[in-house]
């Protein structure tokens, strides 16, 4: 039997105005510091021993036991196109709930780790910078400006149901100048 | 009130035709009497000044010679009457707009609705939650009024199934009524009035009757069917019209002056039905024991089972717990294997609440067979056994379709028409045993007819002409009957409305295989075919074995394992640009190297360093190299979701006891993939 449909959260709402604002869990990935909207984030684990499942991308490291759900696991940083890097004591899984199709599901990312959570007004947030030839980065919110540095706003869902990220290495370029 | 007042004027006269004309096509009745009243139709029409209704009439006339010339073909004439009977209802609505004669009492010649109760108007305080509740439970009521309704053309006089049907009705009626769903709750509110008059004697329960209460549940269904549609946010779409299955239903509540007739004529058809056996007992047993049962959403029951299974996981840990096994006092030991005893008891019981008892589904057929055998003309009964049994509910649900067709079969090609029975000196009504019992961990569920059997020339025939069976080769008998499962084999002579198309048993077939089920044919000429299908128990668990190449490991189904065994290193050759085989007892397997297939490292290079599973596919063996044989598992089986639904060989994941997440293999798969690697 069908059970109602899972209230979408009014953050992953795409109106305009402010529907950026917010709060966001910041994470980094390399030298750069990204952030997510906290609803969208479950919960944060250890890595814990990943199953490799065949034919898949690279990025895509498996799948993992989240209290008995067997939940795919995607790593951001190969993701994103930067280099492998040997998982440490600090990398953590955050397992987000993404629109798939017409449903919900549930994965995991595998990020270098946690740093803080974030309250973001609208003030806090810019637009993504023109990256000029008309480039659309589709996956980017935006970019938020902190005591501590820029951040990177990512569309989660975008993120992963997105097969090419290589525009990421433009963006970075463009947020180091 | 039961009395019909006398028609007075034309347009009661033309009314009361119309009427008749709308329950005939209903009941798919007498087609030269609803010609001839058609004809009477536009007749009198004509001569009262109704341009419109004669030539309404005359133009349906038309259409149903062009019908009858092309037979076979194109929808049934009842199709054509009773959308015709709308339009002439319409227009006789319209000249009667001039006149406007007053209705004279008796409620059979009320005049047709004045609105239209089709396109409902949407209250604005529609409840989803109430909406939901209210299809979730009259789809109860209604597979409830089914069964007492057979129960009841079975025996008539059954007070019990009688009371059933008609509380059935009342409480959808009364639902409907609360949520504004006019048409719904004026429906059951015509049954309930004849199913009342039914109770209080003043009516008697005919085959027709049943018929006309059916065909108001079938409705009842299709705008179920529409409120549920709506849910999911659509707007909801306005029902069918009504007007002519409301008619139908008070010329049923009202006939009783052709009472005599109809239960004579009752008498006489009264082995025309089929019988459920037991289904009055079953379906009183059945209302009982819902009384005593809760419902539960599904995604409550499988989380439930998920969590189950950590805890059992977690149980394992601590039990092999390296400081723990340290300590050697005796309580810690005792309170150990109690707390192991007793999650293993909750497992069971946790994997036991997705069971539910087959009797439903068997109840489900008692409609359909009863429907066929009116189409095809064959008086069949329906034997039902075992209905108790369990099993998951998915199967349930997924076994619907396969025995849907089963039964059509059985029923258009197996059983016979009543005098060719009794001509062999069979009883001229045909039986089918539905049947299902547990036998070694799986569900056996027999579906027989006494009918005439399989052809075996005619299939032979058909299986050379097709080439499924090479010239020279005389089949054995399991070999030809299976050749009906074959996608398009049919040695049906004509295509009928009921089946002989071809498509069907290779469906049921697939679907059977899907469930990890198997299906047996048996077959005596002139005694009957047996189906017998073997499915497990529940799609959920199945018993694994654990394999391991290289640092990942694997979970094969044991039950598509042949064998396992280390291959000695001169039973193994390369063929070139064929593989690597290996010779097992006499006969050379293909081996395939799962490493390589998948794209990771192994540990044994030659397959003598490893093992080998043997596993058969559609009567052709190979075999699989693994490192090594880690150990058996029952294992919970678990969608690995969209993302994986691309990958090839994989069937879906499992917790393993140490909490980490193993790949079910795919064998088969893993084989068919072979040629494009």
């Amino acid at each position: 039997m069908q059970t109602g449909t899972v209230e979408l959260n009014p953050a992953a709402q795409t109106e305009k105005s402010d529907h950026r604002a917010g709060k966001y869990l910041a994470f980094q990935l390399g030298q750069e510091e990204f952030a997510i909207q906290v609803l969208k984030v479950r919960e944060i684990m250890g890595v814990q021993e990943i199953t490799a499942v065949p034919q898949t991308p690279h990025y895509v490291k498996g799948v993992i036991n989240l209290r008995g759900k067997v939940i795919p696991v995607v790593d951001l940083r190969l993701k994103f196109g930067l280099p492998e890097a040997a998982y440490t004591q600090r990398t953590c899984i955050i397992v987000v709930q993404v629109t798939h199709g017409s449903g919900n599901m549930l994965m995991g990312i595998v990020v270098d780790g946690v740093s803080e959570v974030l309250t973001l007004t609208a003030a806090d947030i810019e637009d993504t910078p023109d990256f000029g030839h008309g480039i659309t980065v589709p996956y980017l919110l935006g970019m938020a400006k902190t005591k501590e540095g820029v951040k990177i706003l990512l569309d989660i869902d975008q993120v992963l149901s997105t097969q090419e990220v290589h525009k990421l290495e433009a963006v970075l370029q463009k947020a180091e100048s | 009130m039961a009395k019909r007042s006398k028609p007075d004027s034309v347009e009661e006269k033309l009314r009361a035709h119309l009427e008749t004309l709308a329950m005939q096509a209903v009941l798919a009745g007498d087609l030269d009497q609803s010609l001839h009243v058609l004809k009477l139709v536009e007749s009198e029409a004509a001569r009262a000044g109704h341009p419109r209704l004669a030539q309404e009439a005359s133009s349906l006339l038309a259409q149903l010679s062009q019908a009858a010339a092309s037979p076979g073909g194109s929808p049934s004439p009842w199709e054509f009457i009773s959308e015709g009977v709308l339009r002439l209802q319409h227009a006789l609505e319209e000249a009667n707009q001039g006149s406007a004669v007053a209705p004279v009492g008796g409620p059979s010649s009320a005049p047709p609705e004045p609105q239209p109760s089709a396109g409902e108007s949407q209250p604005l305080a529609r409840d989803p939650e109430l909406v939901r509740d209210f299809v979730v439970e009259s789809r109860e009521h209604l597979a409830n009024i089914e069964s007492s309704l057979l129960a009841l053309e079975q025996d008539p006089a059954n007070a019990e199934s009688l009371h059933a049907a008609f509380r059935g009705f009342h409480t959808i009626k009364g639902l409907a009524g609360f949520l504004e769903f006019a048409a719904i709750q004026e429906v059951a509110h015509e049954v309930e009035t004849l199913l009342d008059l039914a109770r209080n004697q003043q009516l008697s329960v005919t085959p027709e009757r049943i018929d006309a209460v059916l065909k108001a549940a079938d409705y009842l269904k299709a705008a179920i069917n529409q409120v549920d549609a709506s849910l999911d946010g659509r707007p909801l779409e306005s029902f069918a019209d009504n007007r002519n299955l409301l008619w139908m239903l008070r010329m049923a509540a009202a006939a009783s002056g052709e009472e005599s007739q109809a239960s004579a004529e009752a008498a006489q058809s009264g082995r025309a039905g089929p019988q459920v056996s037991g289904s009055s007992a079953s379906a009183a047993l059945a209302g009982s024991a819902e009384n005593r049962a809760i419902k539960v959403d599904t995604e409550k029951l499988d989380h439930l089972v998920d969590m189950v299974g950590e805890m059992v996981i977690a149980q394992s840990m601590l039990r092999h717990d390296p400081d723990l096994a340290l300590n050697r006092s005796p309580r810690l030991q005792r309170t150990l294997s109690l707390l192991s005893g007793i999650t293993s008891d909750v497992q069971k019981t946790a994997m036991g609440l997705r069971m539910v008892t087959i009797g439903t589904l068997f109840r489900r057929m008692g409609r359909l067979v009863r429907d066929l055998a009116r189409k095809t003309g064959k008086q069949v009964e329906l034997v039902t056994a075992g209905e108790e049994t369990e099993l998951d509910r998915q199967i349930v649900e997924e076994l619907a379709d396969p025995i849907m067709h089963m039964l059509r079969n059985s029923i258009d090609h197996g059983i016979e028409s009543p005098e060719e029975r009794a001509a062999a000196g069979k009883d001229p009504c045909g039986r089918i045993t539905l049947a299902a019992h547990h036998q070694s961990g799986q569900i056996v569920i027999q579906i027989s007819d006494d009918g005439r059997g399989l052809n075996r020339e005619k299939i032979l025939q058909r299986g050379r002409e097709r080439g499924l069976v090479p010239p020279g080769v005389t089949p054995s008998e399991a070999e030809l009957y299976n050749l009906i499962f074959e996608p398009g084999f049919s040695t049906a002579e004509r295509v009928t409305e009921v089946s002989g198309r071809g498509v069907g048993m290779d469906v049921v077939k697939k679907n059977i295989v899907r469930m990890r089920g198997k299906v047996e044919v048996a077959s005596q000429t002139g005694q009957g075919t047996t189906f017998t299908l073997k499915l497990p128990l529940t799609l959920a668990i199945i018993d694994g074995l654990v394999v391991g190449v290289g640092a990942q490991r694997y979970i094969i189904p044991i039950y598509s394992v042949v064998e396992m065994l280390c291959p000695s290193r001169d039973s193994v050759t390369t063929a070139p640009e064929q593989g690597e085989m290996v010779l097992v007892r006499g006969s050379l397997l293909p081996v395939i190297r799962l490493n390589e297939r998948f794209g990771v490292e192994a540990r044994a290079r030659h397959p003598s360093e490893g093992l080998l599973v043997v596993a058969e596919q559609e009567g052709k063996r190979f075999s699989v190299l693994v490192d090594e044989f880690i150990g058996k598992q029952e294992v919970v089986i678990k969608s690995l979701g969209p993302m994986f639904s691309h990958v090839r060989g994989i069937a879906g994941g499992a917790i393993l006891g140490d909490g980490r997440v193993g790949l079910i293999l795919d064998l088969e798969a893993i084989f068919a993939w072979k040629g494009e690697a």
